[in-house]
């Protein structure tokens, strides 16, 4: 058992290069666990970051094709807007479908992960417009260098999408915290009726969350395709918007607590690959163990309110 | 093309697939009518259903008895249930986020499990024998309806029968009613002596089986070999077949039929080679079930107390 999990550990930040990779791996984790974060807040079930991450990296893609021959600092900033107003819209959709039509947002969400995945195949597809030339892969040709997202620390993978996760995380604090939209957000989330009554514009609000949640998460698809892939691919998010929402909840919903424990799921991530070179345990392992997890941290909070509950009756 | 595609037997073709592929998705549909019914949303059925698919195989393929792997499918559904419903009623932690996280560990589960054992032999790809269509004697030599209607697997029969049989369940039965009134009025329920928190264990236990039986059809009545995500969303259309369906046994029958039919055709062009691009087909069950979501919820049936958790005062 020891030395599985020496090889967890020094896989994830045993070494210099260990804790860049592991940082590398954080970055999307960050983008994702934030738009569960800002949705969740308010009580609003996006279960979409998946598509939304899709639909943000294409868009993001679309910018290139667009604009690839622009200077690369203009390029950045379009690529940045594409992509989050990419995940925004497809946030968006879904909150429309709420506010309108009283669709679940859960169960829309979900539908239009699928969806996405299936309009990114169809884009690559044989008679797809994106399908690299020849290749029987289903991928689109690669990014040059001049348009990727510049590696800030030489001899590492960690791209300034790291830092733009960074960035962030502090903006999603600043907005829920300090700002009187954060404030209706959490208002939202604590008692919607009390918020309608109130006067709130609560499908504009609604709409708003899931818009930008769904940018957040567009983010994190710019980042995977122009630090990581640095080509459309069909895989372009395995699970990462679903790990967003273990880590949302582990993170109590606190955005710095989201950069904290993405920060460990990137080490966990990272050291899996460790450990399956040495005890040749799949690397899997740790989505399950992710998933228990969350299992066992929804528990342990519940228990630990109930033992005070229990005191409180027993006095009386 | 279109010839082609009106011919009779694409459609006898289409439509007995329909109903073959309905058959997953109205288990678990009808499992997830009978919890929902109880008051408690578990919205991890396709969490259920994958880690069900994945014992159904994985213990078919080891002990050689195929009954064996539904056992184990339905036993899995059922434990899987027990944790929704320990979380949501006994522990009452959100229920979404419950159901999100066994979502979550079906797929995290399954996919370790399946690389274990299974990976390795990547040369050879491990198979199992499936379940043989039943071909009814004398029914099923009618032209047509016999392929459309009488030639399946024991699943869908007892999927077809399991309607009716709920349906009773539920509005004819002492057990039904309690279940029902657990999820429109729990405080009644618990002022006439009837602990609400043991009917939603019932209710949501047994939805987890039915999932978990649901999810047997997809490796023992489909596929010989197990592919990761092999649900693919079967579990989100169960749900959506419950909403669109009104909570109401026959029209979750129909919805399920829908979003199967829809998939047959697919599949169907697909087959016949028509130039189309295929994702777009793929996708129509996924648009469809947004659409049938807009405006259900006005002449909503959901039960008053879904997704509360029961506080005895």
């Amino acid at each position: 058992m020891l030395p599985a999990f020496e090889a967890l550990f020094t896989g994830a930040f045993g070494s210099r290069r260990a804790v860049l990779e592991t940082l590398t791996r954080s970055t999307p984790l960050i983008l994702t666990g934030l738009a569960a974060t800002l949705a969740f807040r308010a009580k609003i079930w996006n279960i979409g970051a998946e598509g939304q991450l899709v639909i943000g990296a294409m868009s993001g893609y679309f910018a290139f094709t667009l604009f690839g021959g622009f200077p690369r600092a203009i390029l950045f900033v379009l690529i940045i807007l594409f992509s989050f107003a990419g995940g925004a819209a497809y946030g968006l959709l879904a909150g429309f479908l709420k506010v309108r039509f009283r669709v679940d947002e859960i169960i829309s969400t979900v539908m239009l992960n699928y969806i996405a995945a299936f309009f990114l195949s169809l884009m690559l597809s044989s008679i797809g417009p994106w399908r690299e030339e020849g290749s029987y892969y289903q991928q689109s040709a690669e990014i040059p260098e001049a348009a990727r997202f510049p590696v800030f620390i030489s001899d590492s993978r960690l791209h300034v999408g790291f830092v733009i996760a960074l960035l962030a995380a502090v903006a999603v604090w600043i907005l829920l915290e300090k700002t009187p939209l954060g404030y209706e957000i959490r208002a939202y989330g604590f008692n919607p009726v009390a918020s309608r009554f109130k006067g709130t514009n609560v499908s504009g609000l609604v709409m708003l969350t899931l818009a930008l949640s769904g940018g957040l998460a567009g983010l994190a698809g710019a980042s995977e395709l122009y630090g990581i892939h640095h080509r459309v691919v069909m895989d372009l998010s395995i699970g990462l918007g679903f790990t967003g929402i273990i880590i949302a909840m582990l993170a109590a919903l606190d955005p710095f607590g989201v950069v904290i424990v993405s920060i460990l799921f990137g080490g966990l991530v990272n050291g899996a690959f460790k450990l399956q070179i040495v005890t040749g345990v799949p690397s899997a392992f740790i989505s399950a163990i992710q998933a228990i997890v969350l299992l066992f941290a929804l528990s342990a909070a519940v228990l630990a309110r109930y033992r005070i509950v229990r005191s409180v009756e027993d006095a009386g | 093309m279109l010839d082609d595609l009106l011919q009779t037997a694409i459609i006898v073709s289409i439509l007995a697939s329909t109903l073959r592929i309905a058959t997953p998705i109205l288990l678990a549909a009808l499992g997830e009518l009978v919890t929902e019914r109880s008051g408690v949303l578990n919205l991890g059925v396709e969490g259920m259903m994958l880690m069900s698919a994945f014992m159904a195989f994985m213990v078919t393929y080891f002990s050689g008895s195929i009954w064996l792997g539904v056992l184990a499918a339905a036993a899995t559904g059922g434990l899987m249930g027990f944790l929704m419903v320990f979380m949501a009623a006994t522990l009452r932690v959100e229920q979404i986020v419950t159901g999100m996280a066994l979502n979550l560990l079906g797929a995290g589960v399954s996919l370790f499990w399946h690389r274990l054992l299974f990976d390795k032999t990547q040369a050879n790809v491990a198979t199992i024998d499936i379940f043989r269509p039943i071909h009814i004697p004398i029914l099923s030599d009618i032209p047509y309806f016999g392929e459309i209607f009488f030639s399946h697997r024991w699943m869908t029969f007892f999927a077809l029968m399991m309607v009716p049989v709920i349906w009773f369940f539920l509005y004819r039965t002492k057990y039904g009613l309690q279940i029902r009134a657990a999820g429109e009025n729990p405080r009644a329920v618990d002022t006439k002596g009837v602990s609400v928190i043991r009917l939603r264990y019932f209710a949501t236990i047994f939805g987890g089986i039915m999932a978990g039986i649901g999810g047997s059809v997809l490796t023992l009545g489909a596929s010989p070999r197990f592919v990761p995500g092999i649900t693919a969303g079967v579990g989100w259309l169960a749900i959506v077949a419950v909403i669109a369906g009104n909570w109401r046994p026959y029209r979750i029958m129909l919805a399920s039929l829908a979003f199967a039919f829809l998939q047959a055709f697919s599949l169907q062009l697909q087959g016949i080679g028509v130039q189309f691009p295929h994702q777009i087909l793929l996708a129509l069950p996924y648009i469809f079930a947004i659409i049938a979501m807009m405006g259900s919820r006005a002449r909503s049936e959901a039960p008053s107390a879904l997704g509360l958790p029961y506080f005895r005062e």
